[in-house]
């Protein structure tokens, strides 16, 4: 056994040869093909926003495909809106689906962890099996760069972001409300490019909305990265005229925290105190995407077509959402929904031989600044020579219960779109 | 030779299959284009919230006409005008004829039927241009107000009172001044009545 190595002994294993040694018992035994493959196959890695729309919608175009959808989680969870949880607004149940109405759209969804993607042989393994596909949809959203704050790995549970909606949010919402009328939250936003550019800031009205009508001598001190606010910037500078209590710091980019002390430091080396933290960490493609070598030099981003989304670096596997790179695009929930529908359509003729139909995405991002006003961006956009150009980008004139009334339709649609 | 025409048989019918088969949604005309409408419009542009109308089973030269008002501002809607112009760029004819032919599915929402009651007492003016089932006019391009969703409904009505939606267009002249007379709650019982058509 000693020179037989992992590769190889998955092999024999494979092959039906049962190796009974009591030290290798419950250990490496491949399951081979997870599911037998009769005709084409389509895997998408990732249920979030991107997957789950590619998933369906590769079903709709063509029923003859099969389709496995590969997602740990149970339960979706609906990162926009969730900033409503922050402030007791809204309850995360009604942000919260099962995967149901893929299965009865014939989507084969399996909860479990892709482990690595072998884009020569086309298989993407899961545990000690894996499954075949004809072509990959990859939409893994974001990970997280801990090692770029000192101290934020080690801190663990006690340092949340809650930034991919769960269990970090109802916890973050828990540790506001306990604190102390007079306290100091104290929000940091990661250098761009990360999900959702104007989420932070949302994120800010929400907690300052909730402080100042429930705790009235408390402080949002914000730490941003950033020059200046990123998105919607006149917007949410008009709509945090309402709340005395935010001190905003651009240009204040946290690289320390120690969860002990409760305290932040800036690279400029200010040590900021606080109550309740809530760190933003930088951010790049899920961990997935960076292992299958999908990411271009920046070893943040993936690359890759604008009308098919496959990967610039390998063929067959496709990339949507928030880790994609290159289009003029913010990493919004609407656009990876985009990207879903469209590279489903791209890979339905791909697989079919036929022309593929150059369709450029579109985008709303759609934030609540107080517990009932809302402000919106817009942005159209075209192909042209087979890269996608924006259009026209267009903001709500100021916030209203207009277009809170307009964001509430925009969920429940594409809530929808994505999960039923 | 038995033999033979059983497998040439089975060859067409193969083929026939096969044919059958690629004659999915992606030959339908325009589905491509109007795949990125459903996050708001739902599938196939029948919208499921209370804000967004439905577009399924909409008449063509309405379509059209809304998407040149939203793209020239005269119809102002900071969401619509960017989305407006990317529909022309992408071809209007393709996508208006796609949603006039998908099958509309009334709006789900289930108005009070106190305010539904209320709401058809009121209609009668409305039936004047918009029929008495709400089903609308096509050639005078009165759309069919029947199923749409009721908060869509309440909202363009409250737009049309405030002169926000379309200022300055001839043909809405009379529709403005009509609803000018009627306070806000009977538009909304209106909204919730037309909603409830099915």
């Amino acid at each position: 056994m000693a020179g037989l190595t992992r590769r190889q002994f998955l092999k024999a294993s494979s092959g039906g040869v049962v190796v009974a040694t009591a030290g290798l018992a419950g250990c490496a035994s491949s399951k081979g093909e997870l599911e037998a493959k009769r005709g084409r196959r389509v895997v998408v890695v990732g249920g979030g926003w991107g997957g789950s729309t590619a998933a369906k919608y590769v079903r709709l175009a063509d029923p003859t495909i099969e389709v496995v959808l590969l997602e740990p989680n149970r339960r979706f969870v609906s990162c926009p809106f969730s900033n409503l949880v922050l402030s007791g607004v809204r309850d995360i149940k009604s942000l919260t689906f099962g995967y149901g109405g893929l299965r009865d759209r014939g989507v084969k969804v399996r909860h479990e962890m892709a482990t690595a993607i072998e884009p020569d042989s086309r298989r993407v393994r899961v545990g000690e099996g894996y499954l075949t596909y004809d072509r990959l949809v990859v939409s893994p959203g974001v990970d997280f760069q801990l090692e770029q704050v000192d101290g934020l790995a080690a801190a663990g549970d006690k340092v949340l972001h809650a930034w991919k909606a769960g269990p970090q949010t109802t916890a973050l919402a828990d540790q506001i409300k306990a604190m102390a009328d007079g306290g100091v939250f104290v929000l940091t936003v990661p250098p761009i490019a990360y999900r959702c550019p104007p989420g932070p800031y949302e994120r800010i009205c929400q907690v300052a909305w909730y402080l100042k009508t429930n705790k009235p001598k408390s402080r949002l001190i914000v730490l941003d990265a950033n020059q200046n606010v990123v998105s919607k910037t006149a917007l949410f500078r008009a709509a945090w005229q309402a709340y005395p209590n935010i001190d905003y710091r651009a240009s204040s980019k946290v690289v320390k925290v120690d969860a002990g002390t409760r305290e932040v430091t800036t690279e400029f080396g200010d040590r900021v105190k606080y109550d309740v933290i809530n760190l933003i960490p930088p951010q790049r493609a899920g961990a997935i995407a960076v292992q299958a070598d999908l990411v271009g030099a920046d070893k943040r981003w993936c690359e890759v077509d604008h009308v098919t989304y496959e990967s610039v670096k390998h063929k067959g596997v496709h990339v949507i959402g928030d880790s994609t790179t290159g289009l003029p695009v913010p990493k919004s929930g609407t656009i990876a929904n985009a990207m879903g529908k469209i590279s489903a359509d791209a890979i339905v003729a791909l697989l079919d031989g036929r022309p593929v139909p150059e369709v450029p995405p579109l985008n709303t991002c759609y934030s609540w600044v107080s517990d009932r006003e809302v402000i919106a961006v817009v942005n159209a956009y075209k192909i042209e020579s087979g890269k996608v150009v924006q259009v026209e980008q267009k903001l709500t004139p100021g916030q209203s219960t207009l277009y809170a009334q307009h964001a509430e339709g925009w969920a429940q649609s594409i809530w929808a779109d994505v999960i039923s | 030779m038995l033999r033979g025409l059983a497998a040439a048989l089975a060859l067409g019918w193969l083929m026939g299959a096969a044919s059958t088969a690629l004659a999915g949604p992606l030959d339908t005309p325009g589905y491509t284009k109007a795949v990125t409408c459903s996050a708001c419009h739902g599938a196939n542009g029948n919208s499921r919230s209370e804000s967004m109308p439905i577009l399924a089973g909409i008449n063509v030269a309405y379509f059209k006409k809304a998407i040149e008002d939203y793209a020239a501002g005269r119809r102002a809607s900071p969401e619509m005008e960017p989305f407006a112009k990317q529909v022309k760029l992408l071809g209007v004819d393709e996508i208006a004829t796609f949603f006039a032919a998908q099958k509309r599915e009334p709006s789900p929402g289930k108005p009070d039927r106190a305010a539904v009651d209320r709401g058809r007492a009121a209609s009668t003016v409305c039936a004047t241009c918009h029929g008495p089932e709400g089903q609308g006019d096509a050639p005078k391009l009165v759309p069919a107000i029947a199923g749409q969703p009721a908060g869509y409904l309440r909202n363009q009505l409250l737009l049309f009172k405030t002169d926000k939606r379309s200022p300055g267009d001839p043909a809405l002249i009379q529709l403005k001044s009509v609803l000018k007379a009627i306070s806000d709650e009977t538009l909304a019982d209106l909204a919730a009545y037309y909603s409830s058509l099915k």
